[in-house]
């Protein structure tokens, strides 16, 4: 999308990585829970504002691994 | 830049594995699906996020359960249309129609894919400059890429320019 700076999170790195997005970070997290486990909002925030973040460099950079799972 | 950087050789490979297969027995056969792959990232400037609007996109088939149709999930070619609802809608709204991931758990925390309050939180919170006042959804089983190309992101860039968005957080299922 030119001109709009995007940023994702996935679950799946081996998928995505080879679309070579942008900005990302990659999670261990299983299919269906993208942003964090059900109700652990404190792990929900921590995906979110870390994936987020990346928003604020130049793109293309290494997608960012979260000890997430 | 390309979304895809070789899309005709993707479609070859697509027409004479996956898809012959598929049309000869009925089979969808994923360990030889050609996945699209592409040799280079695209670049982008950054942003500065609390001064930006920024816009959600899920794939996880989300839609409003009263008033949209939901998408054709039992579709083996699957469904390539986009839905908009406002982000301030009540996540009990919501439902997904999506037959290729599990959904105890959206059920049980719509947060996990669609997490509009969360984002409202940050905004509220000062990190997000703004959210557009609509997130974009589509169903993320979309095996004919060419289509995905041609119909579904045409539509979501559409959808996001008329959300006036700086800046877009793709959450796919």
């Amino acid at each position: 999308m030119a001109g709009i700076a995007t940023t994702l999170t996935s679950w799946n790195a081996g998928v995505t990585r080879l679309t070579m997005p942008p900005r990302a970070t990659f999670t261990r997290l299983s299919r269906g829970s993208t942003i964090g486990r059900p109700g652990d909002t404190a792990q929900q925030r921590r995906i979110l504002e870390a994936t987020l973040a990346l928003l604020a460099q130049d793109a293309p950079i290494d997608p960012v691994l979260l000890e997430e799972e | 830049m390309d979304v895809l950087e070789n899309r005709e050789q993707w479609l070859a490979e697509f027409q004479q594995g996956w898809l012959a297969h598929y049309e000869q027995t009925g089979e969808t056969l994923w360990k030889i699906y050609n996945r699209p792959r592409n040799s280079t990232a695209p670049a982008g400037k950054r942003i500065d996020l609390r001064q930006s609007r920024l816009v959600l996109i899920t794939s996880a088939g989300s839609y409003l359960a009263a008033t949209q149709q939901p998408y054709d999930a039992a579709n083996t070619m699957g469904d390539y249309t986009i839905r908009t609802y406002p982000t301030t809608t009540p996540l009990n709204d919501l439902a997904y129609a999506h037959d290729h991931y599990d959904h105890t758990t959206v059920n049980q925390d719509a947060q996990v894919l669609v997490p509009l309050r969360h984002l409202e939180d940050l905004t509220a919170a000062g990190m997000i400059g703004e959210l557009a006042p609509n997130a974009i959804s589509f169903m993320g089983y979309q095996p004919v890429v060419p289509r995905v190309l041609d119909e579904t992101i045409p539509a979501v860039v559409d959808a996001v320019k008329a959300e006036q968005a700086h800046a877009a957080l793709l959450v796919p299922a």
